[in-house]
């Protein structure tokens, strides 16, 4: 029997509102354990104050939350003990070191015991490559320097719940891919449920199993990266390419009856087709230019990136 | 709401590594201090009566001698008028400034507490703790309650030694400090005063956006101490072992006040708010 997976996060029409203008609109999700769920959306979109709201910064102006199974309005302490927040702005104490910064919070999430405690905190530093800038105050980093502390910061107590906002900002490539690959490690290793704000739709493409559009407050959309493709853009188009193109090749192809259209790049040998159902046509695609006397030299599926279907999502009104 | 003592001493090492890094707070602490305890009573008393060179004389002084209580009168009964004024400005005329000292030094870190946090962007770091409110609330009077009054006894001890070495001959080899009207002042008063005030600019740094908006508010909060100064320089409050009792007995019940109210005006959900 497949074994269900829990709700780690859940709201319910949740709504945040600023004077008179309303940042988040109820909205409704849910995140289950071990997932990462990704939060997109342009700037002013809502992500942050429904991460605040989650992390128990900001209180609701109306419905409710349950963050591992804690109301965040009643159990507040609670949700801030298994939370991780990666916050918007890296908000460490430049004064102090990185492991007077990294100590700090460790005690502060309640990790009291002076041995785990150091043994997490060298563990951390040494994966971020920092240990050997360990006594340096905090003032003396880079920008990406003082990402990878945040991070450090929010995993310094093991937190089942990970909520990072932007963790590959102001990284250098090979640093943000360390950050991919951690945040990979963590939820499909260590199960942690991670909540992603980004705009980095190559981050949400490559970890999320489910994103979140976020337009004015309100849900534009929810669902697997794939489903946010297929809904913006329909079926992929298959990509044909011969040695040779002629007219019998092409009219082969379209009187298959699930082509709706066909555009030839004469120069690049290529044919691009847009078909009804993609998954099932394809074969028939590809025994019509056979028996045309086409010579295959590819065959591809090509599918809009997440960012195109992204950016259409978000200019709809 | 809980309240435990290792986490609310964790928020003071922090600020206090943070605070101690910083010259720009610790130079007012250090300076002020010296400024009272040693330059103004060598520059203003000790210097002028003991060398006899121009400064403040005995008619100066009448109305402040007129209040004082009779067994003090009576004391000054045997005394040379160099003697009295020494005497009088020492024990009696700087006494208040010494209240002045806890709130100067505590001014800068209690004004920084938390709108330091909002200006420097780490306030939303420390919010998400699963710290209390009155944990955070009594750390961050604690870093600037406990230099300010190192500072404070620092300060009497070296006025003390100040004018007991300076009036030792005049006195005949009589010792002037401590009494009992400064020990309570220092280790009674100033203590509960500093609290009252500082409490007060904690929760006033939790309210405002920055820095220099809690200082400027802060400030009003010495007016009360001035107000005592200049009554002690006209005669009109005479600082006795029965008013600073009271004074202590009232300041600790404000101190709790304080307090109390401090943490329930704390809302860092309100804070994240005004931010966003």
């Amino acid at each position: 029997m497949k074994a269900v997976a829990m709700s780690a996060i859940e709201t319910e029409e949740l709504t945040r509102r600023f004077g008179s203008s309303t940042a988040v609109d109820h909205l409704s999700f849910q995140v289950l354990e071990g997932e990462v769920f990704g939060l997109l959306g342009p700037n002013g979109a809502g992500k942050t104050t429904t991460v605040r709201m989650l992390s128990c910064l900001v209180l609701p102006s109306e419905g409710s939350a349950r963050v591992g199974g804690y109301d965040i309005r009643r159990d507040s302490l609670k949700v801030r003990q298994i939370v991780g927040l990666l916050t918007e702005n890296p908000s460490l104490y430049e004064r102090l070191t990185a492991c007077e910064n990294l100590d700090f919070f460790a005690e502060a999430y309640g990790l009291s015991d002076l041995q785990e405690k150091r043994e997490r905190i060298r563990e951390l530093l040494e994966f971020f490559d920092l240990w050997e800038r360990r006594s340096d105050k905090v003032a003396t980093f880079s920008k990406g320097m003082k990402q990878k502390l945040a991070i450090a910061r929010a995993l310094v107590h093991k937190p089942p719940i990970l909520c990072l906002d932007e963790p590959t900002s102001g990284l250098d490539p090979e640093s943000a891919k360390a950050i991919r690959d951690l945040i990979e490690r963590l939820s499909q290793h260590e199960k942690h449920t991670i909540l992603l704000c980004t705009h980095r739709l190559e981050d949400a493409e490559r970890l999320c199993s489910r994103v979140m559009i976020i337009r004015k407050g309100k849900t534009a959309f929810v669902g697997n990266p794939e489903e946010l493709r297929d809904r913006m853009t329909g079926q992929p188009v298959l990509q044909v390419t011969l040695r040779k193109v002629n007219k019998k090749i092409i009219e082969s192809v379209r009187k298959i009856k699930q082509v709706r259209e066909v555009s030839v790049n004469k120069s690049a040998c290529r044919l691009m087709i847009t078909l009804d159902d993609a998954k099932s046509a394809t074969p028939e695609v590809v025994r019509n230019v056979v028996y045309a006397d086409g010579m295959i030299l590819s065959v591809n599926a090509i599918r809009p990136s997440l960012e195109e279907a992204y950016l259409k999502m978000v200019k709809e009104e | 709401m809980k309240l435990r003592i290792h986490r609310v001493m964790l928020v003071f090492r922090k600020d206090w590594r943070e605070v101690s890094r910083n010259w720009e707070v610790i130079l007012p602490i250090v300076v002020i201090p010296f400024i009272f305890s040693i330059l103004l009573p060598v520059v203003i008393v000790l210097i002028p009566n003991l060398a006899d060179v121009p400064g403040i004389n005995i008619g100066d002084l009448e109305t402040m001698i007129r209040n004082l209580p009779s067994h003090v009168r009576d004391e000054l009964g045997g005394m040379t008028d160099q003697q009295v004024l020494v005497y009088i400005m020492s024990l009696y005329f700087f006494a208040p400034f010494f209240l002045i000292i806890p709130l100067m030094a505590s001014s800068v870190i209690a004004s920084d507490s938390f709108a330091g946090e909002k200006e420097r962007k780490t306030i939303e770091a420390l919010l998400a703790t699963p710290l209390s409110d009155s944990e955070l609330f009594l750390g961050k009077i604690l870093v600037s309650f406990i230099p300010s009054m190192i500072v404070t006894v620092i300060s009497f001890l070296v006025y003390s030694t100040t004018v007991d070495v300076l009036s030792f001959t005049l006195f005949n080899g009589r010792l002037l400090l401590p009494n009992i009207v400064w020990v309570m002042l220092i280790f009674g008063l100033a203590p509960t005063v500093a609290l009252a005030a500082i409490g007060l600019t904690v929760t006033i740094s939790a309210k405002v956006k920055g820095f220099r908006e809690a200082q400027q508010i802060s400030a009003v909060l010495l007016i009360p101490i001035l107000v005592l100064i200049f009554g002690q320089v006209s005669g009109a409050v005479i600082f006795g072992p029965v008013l600073i009792g009271a004074m202590i007995g009232i300041f600790a019940i404000v101190d709790l006040l304080i307090f109390h109210s401090g943490v329930e005006l704390f809302k860092r959900e309100e804070i994240m708010a005004r931010l966003a």
